[in-house]
């Protein structure tokens, strides 16, 4: 991708249980949130991306709620946790393009406070044409998950204590992060040691459940250069799609590969530049799958790739998700992909916490998976690069 | 969310796709042209994008992709995926299959299943519950064969006491089309059981369930105070009060009123059938006929055998089985016989469960996950199982902590609208309820147990291996003459699931040795209640089998 489109604002909601605040006040406190990190105004915001779980008609009820006045471009695109990567891709792109100049994209829920447990907020999945043929199951994504786990264990011998790796790595990252819902560093035992809730799945092998949210700004490379925030750039970005075809699904190998591929490729970049990754970790056996499909190790091998802290700063090859991740910070909407995005470019800039932040961090990556990787599912990677 | 989806012609494929379902047939889809099978209909190939497409049923046969299980799924249910042999991959249930041992690239075999609206759903079990099932089968159509011998000609029974039992008893011998004679000493007792009697023999005859004499038979009824009237019946069952000193006064009586050569039954389920036999002049002739309630319904008969009982009474207890079209198992005469022995096992160890960290609810979702029809606590309340367990001990001075609690809290179960749960007025859906933890837990701190969750494998192990042990003991005590017959009695009598082919066979498909294991860890852990039975240990020691041949041989 040229040098157009740059992360010029962030902002993490604070709350992990949004009692007594409206999703769209959450909204509200994302969107001022990252406009003031970025130093510009409502009034500077042509552009506008949120996901279907904002409240009202698509994009046009938060549009006039935040009092956006000047879009020229809006994008309510809806995959489920990787919308967030989707959207910073297609505001990369509609900025090259010349449809806007200063984007923001804003995800806040409040699945917690309004008891949803982990579902989707503006989605109707009694609609899907496939309804009336599936089993008799209720809808928790963790069930297509154990599934996944299942299948890459006999397929590749990966084991639970593999699997508990990824959460141990996000518990120490948790630490020294004071918003992270969970910040106990936990063992490979304590993991194990936690109730069973889909067969291999642990509870502590899943995501936690949080209100809140994030936003970014994403602006024009000039606009970029006179603002005061480390420019971070948007260097390359892929999505791809994946689903059951008609009963031809492997469930061990993701839409990961081809958003991978196709991001590496525009940047110019192979796994090896990448100095931290923000990988979607809805539950344990993602990240496996994920570093996989990105190119991180062999495919089979991301089991033994994440076991003994090798995603640990300071301790591993790869750092990942030094905020805590969804295993352990935040996993706002049940859409972890804001949250990546967020420390992806705190890393970035060299603003993450000094515990966790790593040395050299011109070029790290961030990578989600919406839906459920043992059906539909939508991967979206980013690549971002310090300037 | 609403949507504006009519698809009429997405309708019409449903419509056909659920008929096939009800004649237990899958159907895919198949491309017209690039003959493709996909998994749910669609009027185009997916595949290939060719607009016309057509049915193709699945044959059944498929192998398992992955699966998993979860407390969240429906009782006894894992999500899985397998691959048809025609190809796709769907996402389906895994019903009537023991989640240990599914393994993926196993065959699997399609079966229909209820889905929660009551239409049949696509399901698919695993070949060890296939194998379950036919030994199951095996054992029970064996029991139903043993032939007759030289049996006594049965025209007429007699019923002593026309309570609970007397009158599903009176019920069965009418359907079977057998005269029948209710003795009882209260005029009461005899109306009401002459109505329940007429109602139950109405139904059976309306499903077409009864011999074509059953009318006449129920009008020939004779109920009457008048203990000679029993003079010319073939076979005397008393099924009075649970007392001794009653049976023994009305076995007395029997005695004096019954022909030479009739069969004095007794339907006891706790009492000794010797002592009882003793208060006759022909212990030979006397035999438990232990029957289960609803008699005209429950498919068991445990003919209990006393030591004075000869063949020839036991030939004519057996033919009254077949008449009635029960499924006769022979057993000892000892306390529980067989089904109970195994069934006070499990609701000694559930309470047990209770005071170490469970509750009702969490014990009988672990049984009604394993298969069996109902759990404990939900039976007990059904059974007024609190209020005969708290009168049974009253005469001996023991005293039950939690048991006494709740019979004097008024909790006698669902007649009561409280139990172990409590129930909404009219419903006899189990609730939760919190009083009853209360309870529970201050047994807990009583007798100074630190509650802890127990794990579904630790109750597995402190409910399941206990009955299994029984077995053991049962064997050995010669009480029962073959793991078969634990097998029938509880496949038969106590809802035990076919999958899994019975206790005994249970026990060998899970492996002697692990069972010895565990229960020797148990008993070290937790006491003297999970000694292993001797037979369990020198069948292990000596490598033996508990079945030869192999059960799961033809
Ligand atoms: N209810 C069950 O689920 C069940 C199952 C198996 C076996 N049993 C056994 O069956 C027997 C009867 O149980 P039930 O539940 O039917 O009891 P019940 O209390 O319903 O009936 C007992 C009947 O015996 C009558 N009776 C008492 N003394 C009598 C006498 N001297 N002469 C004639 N009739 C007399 C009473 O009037 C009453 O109608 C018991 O031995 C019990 O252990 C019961």
């Amino acid at each position: 991708m040229a040098d157009t489109a740059y992360i010029a604002g962030i902002y993490e909601h604070p709350t992990r249980n949004a009692e007594g605040i409206s999703t769209a006040e959450l909204h509200a406190d994302v969107a001022f949130g990252a406009l003031a990190d970025a130093g510009l105004g409502l009034s500077d915001v042509d552009g506008f991306f949120c996901g279907a779980e904002a409240p009202g008609v698509g994009g046009f009820s938060m549009a006039e709620y935040l009092g956006l006045t000047r879009l020229r471009h809006m994008d309510t695109t809806e995959t489920g946790g990787s919308s967030y990567m989707v959207h910073l891709s297609h505001a990369a792109q509609a900025i090259a393009a010349g449809k806007c100049d200063v984007a923001l994209i804003t995800l806040a829920d409040r699945p917690v406070a309004g008891k949803a447990g982990p579902r989707l907020a503006g989605v109707d999945f009694s609609l899907i044409p496939e309804r009336h043929f599936q089993p008799p199951v209720p809808p928790f994504p963790m069930l297509g998950y154990a599934m996944v786990a299942r299948r890459h264990m006999h397929d590749f011998g990966t084991t639970s204590e593999q699997l508990a790796w990824v959460k141990v790595a996000a518990s120490h990252h948790a630490q020294h992060n004071p918003q992270a819902r969970l910040r106990k560093v936990l063992t490979v035992e304590d993991v194990l040691a936690s109730p069973m809730v889909a067969d291999p799945l642990h509870r502590d092998d899943c995501c936690v459940l949080t209100d809140g949210g994030g936003a970014l700004v994403v602006v024009r490379a000039e606009i970029a250069r006179q603002l005061k925030r480390p420019p971070v750039r948007i260097r390359g970005t892929g999505e791809a799609m994946q689903h059951a075809a008609g009963g031809r699904a492997d469930l061990t190998r993701s839409a990961g590969v081809r958003s991978g591929a196709i991001a590496f490729a525009e940047a110019g970049l192979t796994p090896e530049d990448i100095r931290y990754a923000s990988i979607y970790d809805s539950f344990t056996i993602t990240v496996i799958v994920e570093l996989e499909d990105l190119g991180f190790c062999a495919k089979g091998q991301g089991g033994r790739f994440v076991a003994d802290g090798n995603l640990i700063a300071g301790v591993g090859r790869l750092p990942v998700n030094t905020d805590g991740g969804g295993l352990c910070n935040n996993h706002p909407g049940n859409k972890g992909g804001m949250t990546k995005i967020l420390e992806a470019v705190r890393q970035c800039r060299g603003e993450a916490h000094p515990a966790v932040q790593v040395p050299r961090h011109d070029l790290v990556l961030a990578h989600g998976t919406g839906g459920s990787l043992a059906g539909q599912h939508m991967a979206a990677t980013v690549i971002l690069e310090a300037m | 969310m609403s949507g504006h989806d009519t698809q009429p012609r997405e309708a019409a494929l449903l419509a056909e796709y659920q008929a096939a379902a009800e004649a237990g047939i899958l159907l895919l889809r198949a491309c017209q042209s690039c003959g493709e099978a996909h998994v749910y209909p669609r009027p185009h190939c997916p595949l290939c994008g060719h607009r016309g497409t057509e049915w193709r049923k699945a044959s059944g046969a498929a192998t398992l992709y992955s699966y998993t299980t979860s407390p969240m799924l429906p009782p006894a249910t894992h999500y899985a995926m397998v691959t048809l042999a025609e190809g796709p991959t769907m996402p389906t249930i895994i019903v009537q299959s023991d989640f240990e041992a599914l393994e993926i690239g196993q065959p699997m075999t399609l079966r229909f299943t209820k889905g929660p609206k009551g239409a049949p759903v696509p399901a698919f079990v695993a070949p060890a519950s296939l194998r379950a099932e036919a030994y199951a089968a095996r054992v029970i159509a064996e029991a139903d064969a043993v032939p007759p011998g030289e049996a006594p000609a049965l025209a007429q029974v007699a019923v002593i006491g026309g309570g609970t039992m007397g009158q599903g008893l009176v019920s069965a011998c009418l359907i079977a089309g057998l005269s029948a004679v209710l003795v009882d000493r209260a005029h009461e007792a005899l109306e009401r059981a002459r109505s329940v009697i007429a109602a139950n023999v109405a139904q059976a005859i309306d499903k077409g369930k009864a011999r074509p004499a059953a009318a006449a038979c129920l009008d020939a009824l004779v109920c009457t105070t008048d203990m000679a009237a029993i003079s010319r019946a073939d076979v005397v069952i008393e099924a009075v009060y649970e007392a001794m000193a009653l049976k023994q006064e009305v076995m007395a009586q029997a005695d004096r009123f019954a022909r030479p050569g009739a069969v004095l039954g007794t339907n006891t389920s706790t009492l000794d059938i010797d002592a009882i036999a003793r208060a006759t002049t022909r212990p030979g002739a006397v035999v438990g006929l232990h029957f289960f309630s609803p008699a005209h319904i429950m498919k068991l008969l445990e003919i209990v055998r006393g030591t004075a009982t000869e063949p020839a009474t036991l030939a004519a207890a057996r033919a009254l089985g077949d008449r009635l079209r029960k499924t006769s198992v022979t057993v000892g005469n000892a306390f529980g016989f067989v089904g109970n022995r195994l069934m006070i096992a499990r609701e000694h160890h559930a309470a047990q469960l209770l005071l170490a960290g469970a509750l009702p609810q969490e014990v009988d979702a672990f049984q009604t996950g394993f298969g069996l029809p109902m759990g404990t606590f939900t039976l007990q309340d059904m059974a007024g199982g609190i209020e005969l367990a708290y009168r049974q001990r009253q005469d001996t001075g023991r005293t039950d902590w939690l048991i006494d609690r709740l019979f004097k809290a008024g909790r006698t179960g669902l007649k009561s609208g409280k139990g172990y749960y409590r129930y909404e007025p009219g419903s006899r859906k189990p609730i939760p309820d919190p009083e009853v933890e209360a309870l529970i837990r201050e047994w807990s701190a009583a007798e100074g147990v630190t509650r802890r969750p127990i794990p579904p494998a630790e109750m597995h192990d402190r409910l399941i291996l206990p009955m299994l042990n029984e077995g053991f003991k049962l064997l050995e005590e010669g009480i029962a003459d073959r793991p078969e017959d634990v097998d029938t009695v509880w496949l038969r009598g106590y809802g035990w699931p076919a999958w899994r082919g019975g206790p005994m066979y249970y026990a060998q498909q899970k492996g002697l040795g692990a069972i010895l294991d565990r229960l020797t860890a148990l008993q070290a852990q937790e006491g003297e209640a999970f000694r292993p039975a001797a037979l369990l240990q020198s069948m292990v020691a000596e490598g033996r089998a508990l079945f030869a041949p192999s059960p799961d041989a033809a």
